[in-house]
């Protein structure tokens, strides 16, 4: 059993079904890779496992999300301490208008680590994102003064700093030129090392690439889960290989 | 040399449009450019320290405006106090705890109600409610009067513009806070507020300007003394009138030159203008500050 076990996931949006009844085992220090065209539910279901969907109006969720061994939709959890044991990366680089250091420090700062401790958790935090060198001299200036590839590579050193086991990304590369996705991806493939990263990413190479797992989603419902090399080289359903020779997307 | 198709074409509706806009602009500005000529002309000249510093006395039938200039400070900084704490909570309700629904509904129609209320039937309001009914100071009227009545004059506005300028924060923002397992208070205290500072200080500043331009809400409320206040404490229950009522009684009492109400019409607008103009700045100095480097 791995880390994520969801069953039986549904969720709504009002009447509108938008993924069904997803039973997914996310294995442990790897990166599983969501695909899938848009409006498959992949961000959907991504989103529910650290239950940022809690904060859309009118939305509903039924079946379980098992993490820990814990269901995380049980009445007696606290969703933000569920966050912070899962990062999340998003789609478009999203630095809080604050210093370098204080983007970085402003979740350790809130789930009550001490003052002298943050030096030290931020420059862990930047190297493991691959950052510190480039920004160690000029720590207090604005966030918003990086590049965009800077920028997100902050926004995971902010989710490294939580101390989170699992890190999600939202398409976390889509928005950036191929050298800083090249150096994201180099860097998920450190990250699985120390955490469980679960993507989801519109590009299909990304995932050959990089991910161990890949799951393929289509209308809500999850087609093929396996290793990314059998559902790239050898999938079993044939809207999978549909998807992945390029056929529909 | 047939081919036309791209050359320039002169197009006279373009022209007289473009005229026409100019024109207006114009006008306006010329406008603009004569008050304040003809307030400078008129008022500028007798504008010294003894003027603003003393207060009047008929014996000696000077004109100093320095308890006015008190009051008028007075009522601006008490209505502050109240109604800063009022608005932004208000505000920060509707922005951010509410879920629409027929109570919302109701509640925007009330602000925007209060928004459209003439300020002569705020004074009355105020007399009626905080002078004669809850005794606020003197019967005479009070600066806490005064002050409570434009509270309620002001409060539609810093309402209006402290929400617009929390809904105007980057929505990745709060995703970003939200997934870093924040509470919604330490998002709205870390991220949202100090997004909308810019926002909510043009509201007190608006405000600002506002309460000092008042008059007919502080001729009931906060009565029409002109002398010097002796306690600045023991004030707050005292009447005491403000520039714009003052000038008020000059001009349509007389008794006084004709350029005692001119005088104090350029202090007025010595007053708004700088107001403003800190204003641009401080919104300038905050947009500065939270953007590219």
């Amino acid at each position: 059993m791995g880390i994520i076990t969801t069953k039986d996931l549904n969720l709504y949006y009002g009447d509108k079904q938008a993924i069904n009844s997803i039973n997914m085992d996310i294995e442990k220090n790897r990166i599983t890779a969501l695909i899938g065209p848009s409006g498959c539910g992949k961000t959907t279901f991504l989103k529910t496992l650290n239950r940022m969907n809690d904060t859309i109006p009118n939305c509903k969720i039924t079946g379980e999300v098992i993490f820990d061994g814990i269901n995380i939709y049980d009445n007696k959890i606290d969703p933000m301490l569920v966050r912070k044991k899962m990062g999340m990366v998003f789609q478009k680089p999203n630095p809080f208008p604050m210093s370098i250091y204080d983007n970085i420090a402003y979740a350790p700062k809130y789930h009550g680590k001490k003052k002298r401790e943050l030096d030290e958790i931020v420059e862990k935090s930047l190297k493991a994102a691959a950052l510190w060198e480039e920004v160690k001299d000029r720590l207090k200036k604005s966030a918003l003064s990086l590049s965009g590839g800077q920028q997100q590579r902050l926004c995971i050193a902010r989710t490294i700093a939580l101390n989170p086991e699992v890190i999600l990304m939202d398409e976390a590369t889509s928005a950036l030129d191929p050298i800083s996705t090249y150096k994201i991806e180099d860097l998920m493939g450190e990250l699985k090392k120390t955490y469980t990263v679960v993507i989801v990413t519109h590009n299909m190479q990304q995932a050959s690439r990089i991910a161990d797992r890949t799951a393929f989603f289509l209308l809500g419902d999850l087609v093929e889960y396996d290793t990314t090399e059998n559902i790239f080289v050898n999938p079993r359903n044939q809207k999978t290989l549909d998807y992945v020779s390029g056929h529909f997307g | 040399m047939a081919n036309t198709t791209y050359e320039k074409r002169i197009r006279p509706g373009v022209i007289a449009v473009r005229a026409l806009i100019y024109t207006v602009t114009a006008a306006v500005v010329a406008l603009v450019v004569a008050i304040i000529a003809f307030l400078i002309v008129k008022g500028l000249p007798y504008i010294n320290w003894e003027f603003l510093s003393k207060a009047p006395s008929r014996l000696d039938e000077t004109y100093g405006i320095a308890p006015m200039i008190i009051n008028t400070l007075y009522i601006v900084l008490l209505s502050l106090i109240v109604s800063i704490p009022l608005g932004i909570g208000t505000a920060l309700y509707l922005a951010e705890y509410s879920k629409p629904g027929k109570v919302i509904s109701a509640i925007r129609f009330a602000i925007e109600i209060l928004a459209g209320i003439p300020s002569i039937v705020y004074g009355l309001f105020g007399l009626a409610f905080f002078i004669n009914a809850l005794k606020a100071g003197s019967s005479g009227g009070s600066m806490i009067a005064g002050a409570l009545t434009c509270t309620l004059i002001v409060l539609p506005t810093m309402i209006r513009t402290t929400e617009e300028a929390l809904l105007q924060v980057n929505p990745s923002y709060r995703e970003a806070a939200f997934s870093l397992g924040a509470s919604k208070l330490h998002i709205i205290r870390t991220v949202l507020l100090p997004c909308a500072l810019p926002g909510i200080v043009v509201a007190i500043i608006l405000s600002i300007g506002r309460i000092v331009s008042e008059s007919a809400a502080l001729l009931y409320t906060a009565g029409v003394d002109y002398t010097m206040p002796a306690n600045l404490v023991k004030h707050v229950a005292e009447p005491g009138a403000g520039l714009t009522v003052q000038l008020y009684l000059y001009a349509t009492e007389g008794g006084s030159p004709d350029w005692v109400p001119y005088a104090m019409a350029a202090v007025l607008m010595i007053l708004v203008f700088i107001i403003n103009l800190s204003a641009n700045i401080i919104a300038g100095l905050f947009k500065k500050k939270v953007s590219i480097n």
